[in-house]
């Protein structure tokens, strides 16, 4: 006969570690995720990027300024035109020339192009993790507008080089005026009826509303960029902030939303493509006449500057050093989902590892942008060394100083 | 539920049938912009060079047999271009062009990617390797 014995202590809950990746966890680039599961609930989360790490930025230190540009151009193959801009227009204040007006405009309207390119391609894949297939097929059509009107301006679908150090390459003819415009209204009645379904249709209701809340606190404290931030009252855009290129003349309004959960994070993307059309159109409007390159010598003065630009996932940021010389002495790159992707370990936790692929792709992730490798070496001993984080702190203070 | 516009979307595209092209039977037509293989034309040409410096790629060489005589073989790998158009803009004498219509480019035989501009006479010239090549 079993007895019951209060004296013995119950077993302690084992906790279940649940690896996912690196190949293709929920998105089609590599990551490592570890989730420790109680049951179907993530009591804590851990990440391994690097993956894909390119060597990107030391290969840009052995190209020239002009080359630079081009290999840049692929850290993303989504925003590939804020990459190559940031740089342009990074490499222009070394030079200290200034791109001509109508060529700053060009650059922000392909700019915007690619974010309402970027935006439609990420509702796709979110409703697409959301097992909402149809939204997605759906989005991924009209975004071919999209699409088919940055290959008419640029000349390719994707990578466009539109820039060149000191303008861009493309102007706007009357006819691109008007197929811009046709493609954007026929993209402002379809985001129209994307709002609709986002905000009211009720199974994706529940998958969104309440996931992966993040408070206005939380954000500031995480440094979140981007719509992440704005989904939580973050009223974070550098476009506002810091106007580059054009923004200066065509000022943009800020979307945020308060909730702070992934539907807010749906509702502040598709808000933000009705700001994206508007400025295109208010672009298009007033046009500045006039040239679209100026010249910027071989040889940029030495220096050092840095460019942040307002990339559809948020804040990118380039450090461009000159030696003086035909080529970079370094170009630090830092993507928006670095920044992010903090966010992601904090959220995860108290959730259903179901909803884990949404949390991820609620920040707008892009793995292979955001690994590069740093190596700290002992300038007297050339000892490779790792960094705490404190060590880190207390190394940017000493510098900042 | 609101999935009504989904639905229409839905049954919309049921009765619209595929939308795919037909290829290679029905061609859609290139934009203007559109970038495929690089074409040189040897009158205008220095042989600067600035083409070959710029290039991203190193798809580019300019072999010189004859400064003064403008004897200058182009040397372009198809295989190795991006079709970025820096060279377009690099050159100063309008002599390279990236054409929408030529983007058939697919092949079995990696010698075709390697194309030579110039004067008959002096492309044999380079391809015997009797000229000396290299930037």
């Amino acid at each position: 006969m079993a007895t019951h014995n209060p004296t013995q202590k119950a077993p302690e809950r084992e906790t279940f570690k649940i690896p996912i990746g690196p190949q293709h966890p929920a998105l089609k680039e590599p990551g490592h995720f570890e989730f420790a599961v109680d049951g179907e609930t993530v009591t804590d989360a851990t990440v391994r990027l690097g993956y894909v790490h390119r060597g990107i930025e030391k290969g840009v230190e052995s190209r020239t300024w002009i080359q630079g540009q081009y290999l840049v151009e692929r850290v993303c193959g989504i925003c590939s035109h804020v990459h190559a801009t940031t740089y342009c227009l990074a490499v222009e204040k070394l030079a200290g020339v200034e791109a001509p007006p109508r060529a700053q405009a060009i650059r922000s309207l392909v700019a915007e192009l690619e974010r309402i390119h970027s935006h439609m391609l990420w509702l796709g894949v979110a409703a697409h993790e959301a097992g909402f297939d149809m939204l997605f097929m759906y989005s991924w059509r009209d975004r071919e507008t999209v699409m088919n009107l940055l290959e008419g301006i640029t000349g390719n679908r994707v990578n466009y080089s539109a820039n060149i150090l000191g303008g861009v390459k493309c102007d706007i003819t009357p006819e691109q005026d008007a197929a811009i415009r046709a493609g954007v209204d026929y993209l402002e009645e379809r985001t129209r009826h994307y709002l609709d379904v986002v905000q009211n249709d009720t199974m994706f209701m529940r998958r969104t509303k309440n996931v992966g809340t993040m408070t206005r606190e939380q954000a500031e404290q995480m440094g979140v960029v981007g719509p992440t931030a704005r989904a939580s009252g973050v009223p974070r855009d550098i476009r506002v902030d810091a106007p580059y290129a054009a923004y200066k003349d065509f000022p943009v309004n800020v979307i945020t939303e308060t909730a702070g959960d992934l539907h807010a994070r749906f509702v502040v993307r598709v808000n933000e493509l009705f700001e994206t059309f508007r400025l295109i159109r208010a672009i298009l409007d007033h046009l500045p006449e006039g040239d679209l390159q100026t010249r910027v010598k071989r040889k940029i003065p030495a220096g050092e500057t840095i460019m942040r630009i307002e990339a559809p996932r948020g804040e990118l940021f380039y450090y461009v050093k000159s030696a003086g010389g035909e080529t970079p002495d370094r170009v630090k790159i830092r993507t928006p989902t670095l920044p992010n992707m903090a966010s992601v370990l904090e959220l995860a936790v108290g959730h259903q590892l179901a909803d884990m692929p949404m949390i991820l792709t609620g920040i707008d992730p892009c793995f292979s942008c955001n690994d590069r490798m740093i190596t700290v070496r002992d300038t007297h001993s050339n000892q490779r060394d790792v960094w705490t984080w404190d060590q880190l702190r207390k190394y940017g203070m000493n510098a900042a100083q | 539920m609101k999935l009504g516009g989904m639905w229409r979307d839905a049954i919309k595209a049921l009765v619209q049938g595929p939308s795919t092209q037909k290829y290679p039977f029905e061609r859609l037509k290139t934009p203007e912009r559109f970038r495929s293989k690089l074409t040189w034309d040897l009158t205008n040409c220095t042989g600067c060079g600035l083409c070959m410096k710029d290039c991203p790629a190193n798809a580019i060489e300019v072999v010189t047999l004859d400064r003064k005589a403008k004897r200058f073989v182009f040397r372009y790998r198809v295989d190795h271009c991006t079709f970025c158009g820096q060279c377009v803009e690099s050159c100063n004498k309008n002599c390279l062009e990236l054409p929408e219509d030529d983007w058939e480019l697919a092949t079995t035989n990696r010698q075709d990617f390697e194309v030579y501009y110039g004067n008959e006479a002096d492309v044999q010239i380079v391809l015997d390797g009797e000229a000396e090549t290299g930037a």
